[in-house]
């Protein structure tokens, strides 16, 4: 049999499989083929090193999309006055980001297990106004004890609405009339139920408390230990997006978050986060006009992007959240445990107006 | 509050332009990328989901020929461009996102515009310094030969290699560069042998 050619003792070095039964046969016992076998793969792997970059190449997509974004026509003609670039977290992220997570957010709140007890459901929002520096001097509560998060696949894309509604059980909104300037068919996205748990650790708060050089507020009896879990979802969106993939309109609809705890009764585990070093006093002062029956959702806001007010959709209380640029607007509301959104690069009365013509 | 947020909301909706929307882009710098603004003109549907799935392979390519990550990341973004306005079919994304990558790489390299890498910068200061900068001395100097030698290649050969050292299949590389399954593995054999020549040249004229 003639001896295959170098090609095939190429592919021999890296994709054997694609190299018939028969060469290969051959190869294995031909001494003048694993010769060239052999010099085929240094130079392979002379090669494959010296075109390897030592700095293994990690772009940073997020940056690179920001990149691309604008260098794309956009309509919008006003910037937001955004961070130049993500750091770290969504703190630091314009309001486009903030109503995104209320989207998220606010899917919701089921399967509470039967040791769990029910602490918290969303009936209303209201918009917690802090600025930006006082949500990232927050004390983070992996500090505290064990965050634990369990669903959270993601969001995911799918074709229409029977479809988003089948796997969601909520009916994706219908927009009626589409604003000046959104166009098109809209996307459809859905989110499982999330679910965090934490459990708080009160050796880790000491330690924590003592890394600012302030002293762990007493912990009350029975909260060591103790954990509350936070379920969201499911949730559905429908995004209406330019041509370069930036949306232009998000209507999503979700069940609305529901908190419960094991141990202690959740005021106590709320209370005490609040009395931990490091959050603002009028911060804390806010956060404690959350009612045990859960009758707020806390949107963390921040108020130097962002400007927040009340309206009605529906005759139901309603929240609105404008970009200080008016860039962004959205309006929150919820209904019978289902929190709704209406947002987009539009203005209040836009994004009202499609609220009160949803189908 | 803080249970709020470690429900992770932003992963629901990526928005990416609309959370990056005020950023200043470096495009069409001076800085020797090679990335033009982009005419007007339609942009596909599904160009968000393509660079998400795609973005990292694309750089990693251009890395290869280039050995830069900056510089690779400046191909990206003319390829991505491009790419924005194609009627190229999502099935094929990948392959051709990959084979613009490589030549608009490979047209950097020969053009001689490639900035110069931090890779490079970084070793070139370490020379300074280190005692015994012999060994990195030649592993810096080989890849610029074997890179210089790169952009003299037949170009298919050169795409053809670059393509199956980022992590291609030999299926893939020939329907992206229209060549049979098994052409692929003589082409990519054609290109090592040439630039291992290249190499062992210049070593033993050292």
């Amino acid at each position: 049999m003639r001896h295959p050619t170098e090609g095939v003792l190429r592919r021999l070095v890296d994709e054997p499989a694609g190299v018939s039964d028969a060469d290969r046969q051959h190869v294995a016992d031909c001494p003048v083929c694993l010769a060239g076998l052999a010099a085929v793969r240094a130079d392979a792997a002379a090669v494959g090193a010296a075109l390897r970059s030592d700095d293994a190449v990690h772009p940073d997509p997020a940056a690179a999309w920001q990149r691309l974004s604008s260098a794309l026509p956009a309509r919008a003609a006003t910037p937001a006055p955004a961070p130049a670039r993500r750091r770290g977290g969504w703190l630091h992220r314009p309001a486009a980001a903030v109503l995104a997570s209320v989207v998220v957010l606010s899917g919701a709140g089921v399967a509470a297990a039967n040791d769990w007890l029910p602490i918290f459901r969303t009936e209303q929002v209201a918009p917690l106004e802090v600025s930006t520096a006082d949500l990232v001097a927050l004390p983070d509560l992996t500090a505290y004890g064990d965050v634990e998060l369990t669903g959270d696949d993601g969001p995911h894309a799918v074709p229409d609405a029977a479809t988003a509604r089948a796997e969601s059980g909520l009916d994706v909104p219908e927009v009626s009339a589409l604003p000046e300037g959104v166009e098109g068919e809209p996307t459809y996205q859905v989110v499982g139920e999330l679910s965090g748990v934490f459990t708080f650790s009160a050796a880790e708060a000491a330690e924590a408390a003592a890394a600012t050089g302030e002293p762990l507020p007493p912990v009350p009896p029975g909260l060591d230990g103790s954990r509350v879990r936070l379920t969201a979802g499911p949730g559905v969106a429908a995004v209406w997006s330019q041509a370069s993939g930036m949306p232009t309109l998000v209507v999503g609809r979700a069940v609305a978050p529901s908190a419960s705890s094991s141990g202690v009764p959740f005021e106590t585990v709320r209370d005490f986060l609040l009395s931990l070093p490091g959050l603002p006093d009028d911060v804390a002062a806010q956060l404690r006009t959350f009612t045990a029956d859960g009758s707020t959702l806390p949107i963390p806001v921040p108020s130097d992007l962002v400007e927040t007010s009340q309206s009605e959709v529906d005759g139901l209380p309603a929240t609105v959240l404008e970009s200080r640029d008016q860039a962004l607007a959205a309006v929150v509301w919820v209904d019978d445990g289902v929190v709704t959104l209406v947002g987009g690069a539009l203005g209040a009365d836009e994004v009202l107006g499609v609220a009160g013509d949803l189908g | 509050m803080e249970l709020v947020r470690s429900a992770r909301p932003e992963a629901v909706l990526a928005l990416p332009g609309a959370a990056h929307r005020g950023a200043t882009g470096r495009v069409g710098g001076t800085d020797g990328g090679a990335v033009p603004r982009a005419a007007s003109g339609p942009v596909r549907a599904d160009l968000g989901e393509v660079f998400r799935a795609e973005y990292p392979r694309v750089v990693g390519v251009a890395a290869r020929v280039l050995g830069s990550r900056d510089s690779a990341e400046d191909v990206a973004q003319d390829v991505f461009l491009s790419f924005a306005r194609s009627s190229v079919p999502a099935g094929e994304a990948r392959g051709w996102l990959s084979v613009a990558a490589a030549h608009t790489a490979l047209n950097l390299l020969r053009s001689g515009r490639r900035r110069a890498s931090r890779e490079e910068t970084a070793a070139a200061a370490d020379d300074v310094v280190a005692p015994d900068v012999a060994d990195a001395v030649v592993t810096l100097e080989e890849r610029r030969r074997v890179r210089a030698a790169l952009a003299r290649l037949p170009r298919k050969q050169a795409v053809a290699l670059v393509l199956r050292h980022s992590g291609m299949g030999y299926a893939d590389v020939a329907a992206a560069l229209d060549l049979s399954p098994g052409s692929v593995g003589t082409t990519v054999r054609r290109a090592e042998s040439a630039l291992r020549k290249e190499l062992d040249h210049h070593a033993s004229s050292d």
